[in-house]
């Protein structure tokens, strides 16, 4: 049980760092990316392409960094006319194109059976502590992406983010670079997921294309949607929630005596009906954005 | 007289096969606040538009303060300090007052200052507050602020710019007696920091308080550019706004 809970809080840390990037886009940039998926894979595939050719760890980070700034500048400069919902929807199409050229170019990322192998974060360890070890790696990581996120959105140009979220003409009269504040924005959220997918890969050990449905897109927009857009402690808060949530499914199919499918089933519903139901009766989420004020927003 | 600050050459605009502007002419002097009248459909905010950068010109050049900036984009001529404000303007919501004027402040915002503080003064946000008698709402969800309060807040954000020329757009339209009273005090004041105005209004008693010189367009084309005590003699003006004698015979 307490493996368990250990890896539960992995994969809390990860997806926290995921919900966090997802959230400086749609909270603070009003950007409403459908395809933050894909920079997840870019990390993924960073550390498995450094692996596969045998390049080593920071050859893998230098990959991750590459391949998320390009993603991410083509997810920013992707019908810069385009409206907000219009460019949701071209960035979905964008992380699906993303998915289906590594699914298909084998001879480079392994097609759809993936890279399998990858070396642990910390190969000297094993056991308990080597989990401890990475829950420790990925926790510190998160912190240091929320302090980030945090002193950003507090720093001018977060100020200038908002402004170009809710008034993008009044930034622009102003002397804002609509284009560059977009750019900037993608790019170093980018990052933030791009790290969450390379830890990811080298903890679970496996990468592949099916880890890049546009499901697990939706899964994190439920997340700060729960939690609360544009609040960053709200964006972690979503991430634990469900993941959690998730976790004890299975527990609770064993004890009413359901059958397996209930447990895909119950997630699916938890997704979409959170998605709904704070869409529809609270829109702030559970930790609601501050406005003004000294906190974190 | 000295290099104007804005000098707009031979512009021409037209929207599909509606002719909006037919080589207007207009000159702005440093520190001048100039009126640009002239009754709805005549262009005056298509020209307001062409300046900032919101739209292209067809035809002619636009100069400011020694560039030519009939290509450039919004951002770029606001930058070198040419700011407009909008007729009807839109406030954030989830930003307060101080937090919109303190991000008014463009300059040096690129993405290597993205983690750079905050270092907006305050002093200076709170003194323009106080200037323009928002300081109560300081602290309010700029969105929420009335229709007045939100056409002083403009000229707040444009004046965090450090301007050398602002156009605003009907900054009375819709506004109370009183509040109109303090925009010309503080127009004066803001011409007197050495900043031009080029104004867009149909209050012609505002413009005669404050202009000290005036341009009327009509159909696209300049139709009087002179002093405004003079406006009320000039034949073409009284047309435009009133209608000929023959069509005042008609309708009567």
């Amino acid at each position: 049980m307490f493996d368990f809970l250990i890896h539960v809080l992995i994969m809390c840390c990860l997806y926290s760092m995921l919900a966090l990037s997802l959230n400086l886009q749609v909270g603070f940039g009003g950007l409403m990316n459908f395809g933050q998926i894909a920079l997840f894979g870019c990390g993924a595939y960073g550390a498995a392409l450094a692996y596969k050719y045998d390049l080593g760890f920071a050859s893998g980070i230098l990959i991750a960094v590459g391949l998320s700034a390009f993603v991410s500048w083509a997810f920013a400069g992707i019908g810069r006319n385009l409206q907000s919902d219009y460019w949701g929807i071209a960035t979905l199409a964008l992380a699906e194109v993303v998915r289906i050229i590594v699914t298909n170019e084998g001879w480079l990322t392994g097609g759809a059976q993936g890279i399998s192998g990858i070396k642990p974060l910390l190969p000297e360890l094993s056991g308990r502590s080597q989990q401890l070890g990475n829950l420790a790696i990925c926790g510190a990581v998160l912190l240091v992406a929320l302090l980030a996120c945090m002193r950003l959105t507090r720093s001018r140009y977060g100020l200038g983010l908002k402004l170009m979220r809710e008034e993008p003409q009044l930034a622009q009269s102003v002397g804002y670079d609509i284009m560059s504040l977009k750019r900037g924005c993608m790019i170093f959220s980018g990052f933030i997921a791009a790290a969450a997918g390379f830890i990811f890969a080298h903890y679970i050990t496996f990468v592949g294309p099916d880890q890049m449905f546009s499901s697990e897109t939706f899964l994190i927009w439920a997340m700060i949607v729960i939690g609360g857009l544009g609040n960053h402690f709200g964006a972690v808060f979503g991430a634990f929630l469900l993941q959690f949530i998730f976790a004890f499914i299975p527990f609770v199919k064993d004890m009413l005596g359901l059958p397996t499918e209930f447990v895909a089933a119950m997630r699916l519903v938890l997704i979409g009906g959170g998605l709904i139901g704070f869409i529809l009766w609270r829109r702030t989420g559970l930790f609601p954005e501050k406005v003004g004020g000294r906190a974190d927003g | 007289m000295a290099e104007p600050v804005l000098k707009i050459s031979g512009v021409a605009k037209s929207y599909g096969a509606n002719q909006v502007l037919k080589d207007i002419n207009l000159e702005v002097g440093a520190q001048e606040i100039v009126g640009l009248l002239g009754p709805n459909g005549c262009g005056k905010s298509t020209l307001l538009n062409l300046s900032s950068g919101f739209a292209r010109a067809d035809a002619g050049s636009i100069i400011f303060g020694g560039h030519d900036i009939t290509a450039w984009g919004v951002e770029r001529i606001a930058q070198a300090g040419l700011v407009r404000t909008f007729q009807l303007p839109s406030m954030p919501h989830r930003m307060t007052v101080a937090e919109v004027l303190r991000a008014a402040d463009s300059r040096g915002v690129q993405f290597k200052t993205m983690f750079a503080p905050d270092r907006s003064s305050m002093q200076e946000v709170d003194a323009l507050l106080e200037g323009l008698s928002l300081s109560h709402v300081r602290n309010l969800p700029a969105g929420s602020l009335s229709g007045g309060q939100k056409k002083l807040l403009s000229i707040a954000l444009a004046l965090r710019t450090n301007p050398k020329l602002i156009c605003l757009d009907e900054p009375t339209a819709g506004v109370h007696p009183n509040l109109r009273h303090s925009m010309v005090q503080l127009l004066r004041r803001v011409s007197e920091r050495g900043i031009a105005l080029l104004i867009v209004e149909h209050d012609m008693h505002f413009i005669r308080e404050l202009c000290s010189r005036c341009v009327v367009l009509d159909r696209g084309e300049v139709i009087a550019n002179c002093v405004p005590a003079s406006l009320t003699s000039n034949e073409r003006v009284v047309e435009a706004y009133l209608g000929s004698a023959r069509d005042k015979g008609a309708i009567a």
